[in-house]
């Protein structure tokens, strides 16, 4: 019924379907209300990192649990518009999988349990991404028994559950490059096959590669540039021909990787027919830069400072920093801002500028979260989930 | 006689320019006469090989670039009753880089066998398209980059400006200066006009772009930020103004309407489509 709801959603509207990453509460928030104002689907698309089982001790975001995040995401969404969905489930995809060395085996062991907390917890669309592997890169045909082994685990876990659930499956790393032809035909015919043989519904989504690439607080992918990027098919060339593809397959593809793509790019996407984009740490930077914008613009310097250097101090920059970069220590702490949303230091300058902007009449996270929603508006506008405002 | 006439685009890199014209002498010189268009390059920087040069004072000063130099070389041949001498014209710019050893007799040895090609690249070493062309080293695309164009001279004959065969409009828009999205118009006319548009991976070219990164003062041109950034603006005009489309988008499927109708009337062709 999910992938039957989504499709006639898509065929109606002729738009694109939005993954929102929950970078934080008010990201959150945010999600739950646009979708809910505007009767529209959104998919709450959740990262291992972001949230997690209990048993591997949650998420940085709001330091929820899977249950937990659930649980609020279902109460406040009054109109039953909001869609969980784990994004990049798999082995190693958490940092404490990794953190620990663990095995094929046992990190194969971690994601199951990851993802019966997902089901458990009532997440309606699970991403099967077994291509991370911390002791070698495995080939296409052992990403793909990972996937089979995965998908029929899920797959049974709902039924004893059941918890109606659709699936989106991607063998390839965020690379921002671009998917072969030969490879995206070689990997779908083989999951079709699966299913047909082990009688289980072929996935819903499939990631494909679309010159998307996020780096600090851009795309740098080749979908919105306007030179060549070296070693990728033009996405002139590349979307066309994979729409093709997964129309052939029967499957929506999804893109990822959307964050701080144009207006103009984003309005393709309906028209070009993706079905789908997820967008997440453009949402976070939305926030942290509207967190210190209200408290610079408000006299309270030395709070935003002390944000920005926990952010900085965080570290959490690192892995956005193109090689070449330029950014100053001001971006890397704006790019790192939601990672320590939830933190000591964090929640403590956030209580005294509420406290402090409260008696200018400004109400410090309805404020936060008002400009994330904005920033959340303009893809479903781009995308004609949402027509008028 | 020459089957193909390459014009070579120079602005004020007469050492660049000599190199890539010496090396086609040596490995294609049976096969090509080379032309030099001087696209406003100063008096004092000059190739050995010069042929032409736009020496009036507005080319002096912006230069030519590829769309109005370009012109100025086929409209040279025109004018001088060559053009009809040769079967194709390798339009190439000075900073284009060629494999070691011949270029145009492969290049030629497709376009024999593929006669409805009306424009054939090679392919680059960092373009992806390469993986697309590893079964079968030839296939027909809607969009080529800008790089290293084979032209059949029918193809040309097919839809250059006979009443205008000058600068600003011999075969491709003068009046898109720095040429953003000529690629995708002169694609579009080739399939418009039931001439496909290859690639090849038989024959490798690259571009480049150090000498405009590096020596933007000596082209006289602006630095490369400043060039990609007017480039867009100017082109993204262009086609608003020419076609009405707000969007490189819209000329991607412009061009890819004209291309799946190709095959529709060419199913014979259908081993080469992408």
């Amino acid at each position: 019924m999910i992938h039957q709801r989504l499709q006639s959603f898509l065929q109606k509207r002729r738009c694109t379907l939005l993954g929102v990453g929950p970078m934080s509460l008010n990201c959150v928030d945010a999600a739950i209300e646009l979708s809910n104002e505007h009767e529209v689907p959104i998919l709450l698309i959740a990262s291992r990192r972001q949230i997690d089982s209990e048993q591997v001790g949650g998420g940085y975001v709001n330091n929820w649990t899977t249950a937990e995040f659930a649980r609020y995401v279902i109460d406040r969404d009054k109109k039953g518009k909001i869609l969980l969905a784990r994004d990049h489930g798999g082995p190693w995809q958490n940092p404490k999988e990794s953190g620990e060395n663990l095995s094929l085996r046992r990190a194969m062991e971690s994601a199951k349990a990851s993802f019966r907390a997902d089901l458990e917890a009532g997440f309606q669309i699970l991403h099967i991404d077994p291509s991370v592997d911390i002791h070698g890169r495995p080939r296409v045909d052992e990403v793909l028994d990972r996937i089979f082994e995965l998908y029929e685990f899920c797959w049974s876990q709902a039924q004893q559950l059941r918890q109606e659930v659709i699936f989106e499956i991607g063998t390839e790393g965020q690379s921002g490059s671009t998917n072969s032809q030969e490879e995206l035909c070689y990997t779908l015919n083989a999951v079709q096959q699966f299913c047909k043989r082990n009688h289980l519904p072929a996935p819903s989504f499939v990631v494909i590669q679309c010159g998307t690439r996020v780096m600090e607080m851009r795309n740098v992918g080749s979908f919105d540039s306007p030179v060549r990027v070296a070693d990728e098919l033009p996405a002139e060339i590349q979307l066309p021909k994979m729409i093709e593809i997964c129309n052939r397959f029967g499957i929506f593809m999804k893109e990822h990787n959307t964050d701080y793509l144009s207006d103009e790019a984003l309005q393709w996407h309906p028209r070009l027919g993706i079905h789908a984009a997820n967008v997440a740490p453009e949402f976070g930077v939305t926030e942290s830069r509207a967190l210190v914008g209200i408290l610079e613009a408000n006299g309270l310097r030395e709070l935003s400072d002390r944000f920005l250097q926990l952010a900085y101090d965080s570290g959490k920059w690192d892995k956005w920093m193109l090689p070449d970069t330029r950014a100053s220590d001001r971006d890397r702490a704006i790019i790192a801002g939601h990672y320590v949303f939830t933190s000591a230091g964090c929640r403590a300058l956030k209580e005294e500028a509420g406290r402090r902007l409260a008696s200018r009449g400004i109400e410090l996270e309805r404020h936060l979260k008002e400009q994330v929603k904005q920033g959340i508006l303009r893809y479903l506008c781009n995308f004609r989930m949402v027509r008028s405002i | 006689m020459k089957r193909v006439a390459t014009i070579v685009l120079n602005r004020n890199l007469p050492e660049v320019t000599d190199q890539l014209c010496e090396h086609l002498l040596h490995h294609d010189g049976a096969l090509t006469d080379v032309f030099v268009v001087e696209a406003g390059s100063d008096f004092q920087r000059l190739s050995r090989h010069a042929t032409w040069h736009a020496d009036w004072p507005e080319a002096l000063a912006h230069g030519l670039r590829y769309c109005r130099g370009m012109n100025y070389g086929l409209g040279q041949l025109w004018k001088e009753g060559r053009f009809r001498q040769y079967e194709t014209f390798f339009l190439l710019t000075n900073d284009t880089e060629l494999q070691a050893g011949p270029t145009l007799a492969p290049l030629m040895g497709i376009l024999d066998q593929h006669p409805s090609v009306g424009i054939l690249s090679p392919c680059a070493a960092r373009w992806g398209e390469r993986l697309l062309l590893t079964e079968q080293s030839t296939k027909y695309f809607w969009f080529i980059h800008n790089n290293a164009y084979l032209l059949r001279r029918d193809f040309v004959e097919s839809i250059f400006n006979e009443d205008q065969p000058d600068f600003m409009n011999f075969v491709f828009d003068g009046s898109n200066f720095r040429g953003y999205g000529f690629e995708s118009e002169l694609i579009a006319k080739a399939y418009a006009n039931d001439w496909a548009a290859a690639i090849t991976s038989e024959v490798w070219a690259g571009e480049n772009e150090s000498h405009l990164l590096n020596q933007a003062d000596l082209i006289k041109t602006e630095g490369y930020e400043e060039n990609l950034m007017l480039y867009v603006e100017e082109g993204r005009r262009w086609m608003r103004n020419k076609y009405g489309f707000n969007s490189r988008w819209s000329m991607q499927q412009h061009v890819k309407n004209f291309y799946d109708s190709f095959f529709e009337f060419h199913p014979e062709l259908k081993h080469y489509r992408i």
